[in-house]
């Protein structure tokens, strides 16, 4: 029991230690990235006694700064619900990172030996449910009430209209997002995130391998649902106004840092279901296999690798988000419900009756 | 001012000029003739008021070869000259030029700069640095020659305009001029100064900026002033003037510079009564001496006057004023005859100072005295006859309008003892002090009106020009409003509906109900014009 | 004349339709700056901001900064409250009240600003104030871009702060007098170009008489 416990606890300090500082890098990347693709220099103010590391101090001093800021409520608004729509906003996207398998099954007992087969693995996620991607999309569902009782509680019109756009907005996409993901089951005929990368041992059998379109499908519906550019409409801060146009300090700041956990998470699920997890090319429970080469390495050292490939890989892929935000153009609102409506829901929905088609074909008795 | 005398029509004679030949008036001074006809003649010394000095040459035509000065020749038949060739342009501006040679050209700090005949030749002729390669001869500069003049002598170009002023018109030779040639300068006669009543009309017609107004010295440049046409109310004369304003304030008055009937001329104390119009002033209503809104001013009225109404109303008198234009004074006599039926009205006036002269002024220093009297139907009784029915308890009310109504101590005693007492008075006064109402009135150059002259020339001339029209050129301050305006509210109150939207509409009414001012003419619209787009000035 | 309408329809296959390649074309133009400033030589790199204030970009020498005033050789200010640049300015931001000296000296000039105020947040920086000045007085050579402040009043510099500025001019007080041809054969020594360091040089530099 005691040693259910420690695990759960190492594997929600490893993960969220992941997530918290990757987002907190992600706040300086979006600004760096951002300043590089369009020929600036971005923030390299941030110094301790001249010490400016490329500007990486930058999200400590916008903590700061968010922290110790007048935390201002809007005379009429709602308090308790002011109060708790940061919270909704941000605990759905926290709790949905307990099904994201991010190392390899780790073996206690032959750590240091060469183990091409484990015995009683502990899976490197913290919580191990069979219908995990079910419990995403559940629990993800609820971030919407972030959005809309922000807007509602703060008692602004434009708050309030923020919200209902990013309420429209997120239940349009969510659906292409479940209907992207049908394929993938099919293909892969798991709802368990660990076994989905488990099952996607070589490239061959990744996600994005046998689901091209479902992979497109669910990484812009992704974004959608991350309410970023070019989806960006339910809080455009530069033009038009949104849910969390009220907030500030400490209460913007959760705001802030759930969108950029959004972005690690999708990169997760991403990482997760379409690009094999932390399965790197070569790399089998015995060692690396690539090129000819045939490296024999310890399993210890094999977690690890698998650990630095899946962070790698979510890497790129907020990499690929915050270069996508900063290369298209916001949508008008119409533009986003006939491409949510018209185009990425019938698109997925096709991908569902195809993928359907060839299963059933690839595992009929007539080809079999 | 035999200029004005109606002559008989003149004899045309054919003038050729510039080989184009013209019809002319004979014996008509050459230059007036020429610059009628449009030719562009620069000139300094001439001036349509005064006599011909012919001193600066800057007027030259070339007539059988050589140069003439125009303003010093007549038209006569078969006279062939040259106005525009080359000749006797290089000759004019080689005159320009030597008129320059002491010449400081300090236009920068000079007030003239802008209104500038020397400024405006310059610029139209020559245009070019000077060709003079020896110092200027230094003279004196900021003289005080005067009670409102200060002379710079180097700008001077002895012209000699002020000196013939000061002779002619002003019939005071205070100026002359002392040295010859190269150090010829402009100085005040042995034991006189330039302290003629008319002095500062020497400042208008001078062509550069050697003598400058002390009050209007340095204040702000000519060209930043806005012009707008009004009457001169220091006294009955009612000399046309321009109240040159801006931002609300005025700065100066100056005759206008189209050929009038005051001659071109002001006085000087004409042209500082602007001073009184950014005096001290009612700016609020007062109700027993505290200030009050204006309704509810116009309700005290109403309650404490009703009651007298509808008892005896021979102890209700009005007096009118003399320093109120035609509009008001009819407005208030409509009043106090047709609806007050007032048993008394009076004339406020201040009484003749004898500072007349045959020139412009008048004895009686009441802009409009003649039109108070105009509006009255009978006798209007004096101050004399208003202390005189206060002290035998005649009356019970009394209606002022105006700021001329001066009494003694003791008769403003007795006025505490009345009703009601109601002024419309621009400035606090004594009688304000005791007044149980007192509304704020707008001054002469805040409002639209007009005022009957009596000047001796208006005797003589068109009826027409015996009015003079005001037009604002500021905004009356605070809560102050034109007399008949006041007189329209207080009339609505009391039930009388007279609806009259502007002055305009009180002189219509007033000429076609008064035989007085049955040939007044309201005047045309002279629109306010800042002075830098009123075309050619100086 | 009717207004003129030209429809320009732009073509839209199936191609950009698809979004996707053209994303991903758009991706490579960003990408491209992306690398090419991280990862690219320093040669080629296109940033081309600044890290201002630590750097700081050089002022053209015709720069247009804050205001001064010239001062003559006596050190009083050379303006003349002619109020040429007051008329003239576009934005009505020069306010003066002209003055007359106490005892002036015979030859002295009597008028001076009593008071001279640019009010430089609605100064639009046009210089026609300094080409109108007759006295070479005023100036917006100074190289100074008007700071920050906190309130509006704060950003009306007044005579003190506008003269602080000031140098001596390089025309001469009372004029060159009658014989300026044959003093300045080479007038264009005249128009030298003013810079800050130079205000040091031209409060040691001697009267020229």
């Amino acid at each position: 029991m005691g040693e259910i416990v420690i695990w759960a606890l190492v594997k929600i300090a490893i993960l969220f230690g992941f997530a918290l500082n990757l987002s907190a890098v992600l706040t300086w990347m979006e600004r760096r990235q951002s300043a590089m693709m369009q020929d600036r220099m971005g923030p390299v103010k941030a110094n301790i006694s001249g010490v400016t590391l490329w500007g990486l101090l930058h999200p400590l001093a916008d903590a700061l700064k968010l922290a110790t800021k007048e935390d201002f409520v809007p005379p009429k608004a709602h308090k308790a619900i002011f109060v708790l729509a940061p919270l909704f906003a941000i605990a759905p996207v926290v709790m949905v990172f307990a099904v994201i398998p991010f190392a390899p099954p780790v073996c206690l007992k032959q750590l240091t030996a060469i183990a091409p087969r484990c015995v009683a693995p502990e899976h490197m996620q913290i919580a191990r449910i069979d219908i995990g991607l079910l419990y995403v999309f559940a629990i993800a569902s609820i971030s919407v009430y972030g959005a809309a009782l922000a807007g509602w509680a703060s008692y602004n019109n434009y708050s309030l209209l923020g919200g209902l756009r990013a309420s429209a907005q997120m239940l349009s996409y969510e659906i292409t997002m479940g209907m992207a993901l049908i394929g993938t089951f099919l293909v892969f005929g798991t709802l368990e995130p660990g076994e989905l990368v488990l099952r996607q041992s070589t490239i061959a059998k990744w996600g994005i391998v046998q689901q091209p379109l479902g992979f497109i499908l669910f990484f812009f519906a992704a974004i959608a649902e991350t309410k970023r550019a070019p989806f960006d409409l339910p809080e455009g801060e530069s033009e038009i106004v949104g849910y969390f146009v009220e907030y500030s300090g400490a209460r913007f700041m959760t705001f802030f840092l759930g969108e950029f956990l959004e972005i690690v998470f999708v990169g997760c699920m991403v990482t997760t279901i379409f690009l094999g997890g932390w399965q790197a090319p070569g790399l089998a429970a015995d060692g690396l296999h690539i090129f000819g080469l045939d490296l024999q390495l310890p399993h210890i050292a094999v977690v690890g690798l698998g650990l630095v490939t899946f962070t790698i890989k979510v890497f790129i892929v907020c990499f690929l988000q915050l270069a996508i935000r900063w290369s298209l153009p916001r949508m008008r609102y119409d533009q986003l419900m006939r491409l949510g409506w018209k185009g990425m829901l019938p698109a997925s929905i096709i991908n569902v009756i195809i993928t359907a088609a060839v299963v059933l074909w690839m595992s009929s008795p007539v080809k079999g | 001012m035999s200029e004005h005398e109606p002559t008989p029509t003149p004899e045309l004679v054919t003038v050729k000029i510039d080989g184009k030949e013209h019809q002319l008036p004979k014996g008509k001074n050459l230059l007036e003739a020429l610059l009628d006809l449009g030719e562009d003649i620069s000139y300094f010394c001439y001036h349509p008021g005064l006599s011909v000095a012919a001193s600066c040459r800057q007027c030259l035509v070339g007539i059988r070869g050589s140069m003439v000065p125009s303003c010093q020749t007549t038209v006569s038949d078969g006279l062939e000259l040259e106005s525009q060739s080359p000749t006797v342009l290089d000759a004019r501006r080689q005159m320009l030029e030597f008129t320059l040679v002491n010449h400081p050209v300090d236009c920068v700090i000079c007030d003239k700069a802008g209104e500038c005949t020397l400024q405006r030749h310059y610029m139209d002729w020559d245009g070019k640095p000077s060709e003079i390669d020896h110092e200027k001869v230094e003279k004196p500069k900021k003289v005080d020659v005067g009670r409102e003049i200060v002379l710079d002598a180097e700008r001077c170009i002895l012209c000699s305009r002020c000196v013939r002023f000061c002779q002619e018109i002003a019939e005071s030779p205070d100026l002359v001029f002392e040295y010859r040639g190269n150090h010829e300068t402009l100085t005040t006669a042995p034991d006189r100064r330039l302290d003629n009543s008319y002095s500062l009309n020497t400042v208008d017609i001078c062509p550069v900026g050697a003598l400058t107004d002390k009050d209007f010295r340095f204040k702000i440049r000519v060209w930043e002033l806005y012009a707008t046409r009004s009457v001169c109310n220091g006294c009955a004369a009612g000399c046309d003037t321009e109240v040159h304003h801006r931002d609300g304030r005025i700065y100066r008055m100056v005759p206008p510079k189209d050929w009038d009937m005051n001659l071109n001329w002001m006085c000087d104390d004409g042209r500082r009564t602007y001073k009184s119009v950014a005096a001290q002033r009612l700016t609020r209503p007062l109700v027993d001496g505290e200030p009050a809104e204006l309704d509810a001013a116009l309700a005290a009225i109403k309650e404490r006057l009703e009651p007298l109404l509808a008892q005896d109303r021979g102890a209700i008198g009005v007096v009118l004023g003399a320093d109120a234009s035609n509009e008001d004074n009819f407005m208030a006599a409509r009043m106090a005859y047709d609806f007050l039926e007032a048993g008394h009205v009076y004339l406020a006036d201040s009484p003749d100072n004898g500072l007349g002269d045959d020139i412009l002024r008048r004895d009686d220093p009441n802009p409009n005295r003649a039109g108070a009297r105009g509006c009255a139907r009978g006798d209007l009784g004096s101050s004399e006859d208003l202390a005189r029915d206060l002290a035998d308890h005649k009356l019970e009310a009394l209606y002022v309008v105006g700021d001329r109504l001066d009494l003694s101590d003791e008769t403003l005693g007795q006025l505490r003892g009345l009703k009601l007492v109601v002024v419309q008075a621009s400035e606090p006064s004594r009688l304000t002090d005791k007044a149980h109402v007192v509304l704020p009135a707008a001054k002469w150059a805040e409002v639209h009106g007009t005022i009957t002259r009596t000047s001796e020339r208006a005797k003589r001339d068109l009826s027409a020009s015996r009015f003079g029209r005001m037009r604002p050129a500021v905004e009356p301050p605070g809560m102050a409003r034109p007399h008949w305006d006041w007189l329209k509210r207080v009339g609505a109150v009391l039930g009388v509906t007279v609806e009259f939207e502007s002055a305009h509409a009180v002189f219509q009414e007033m000429k076609k109900q008064v035989p007085f001012f049955a040939e007044a003419q309201w005047g045309g619209k002279i629109p306010t014009v800042m002075l830098r787009f009123a075309g050619r000035r100086g | 004349m009717p207004a003129r309408t030209k429809v320009v329809t732009v073509k839209r296959g199936l191609w950009e339709n698809l979004y996707l390649p053209e994303i991903v074309r758009g991706l490579g133009v960003t990408l491209k700056h992306f690398f090419i400033n991280t990862l690219g030589p320093k040669s080629k790199r296109q940033i081309v901001t600044i890290d201002y204030p630590d750097v700081v970009r050089e002022l053209p020498e015709r720069y247009r900064g804050v205001h001064r005033l010239n001062t003559r050789e006596d050190g009083s200010v050379r303006c003349t409250a002619c109020m040429m640049c007051a008329t003239i300015c576009p934005a009505n931001c020069i306010h003066i009240e002209a003055g007359e000296r106490e005892n002036p000296a015979s030859r002295d000039i009597e008028k001076f600003p009593q008071v001279f105020e640019i009010d430089e947040l609605v100064c639009v920086v046009c210089g026609l104030c300094v080409e109108a000045c007759p006295c070479d007085a005023i100036r917006m050579d100074t190289h100074v871009h008007m700071p920050p402040v906190e309130h509006r009043k704060d950003a009306v510099l007044e005579k003190p702060e506008l003269m602080s500025r000031g140098t001596k001019s390089i025309a001469v007080d009372g004029g060159a007098g009658p014989d300026w041809r044959d003093k300045y054969t080479d007038l264009g020594s005249l128009t030298q170009i003013y810079r800050p360091d130079h205000i040091e040089r031209d409060r040691e530099r001697p009267a020229r008489r």
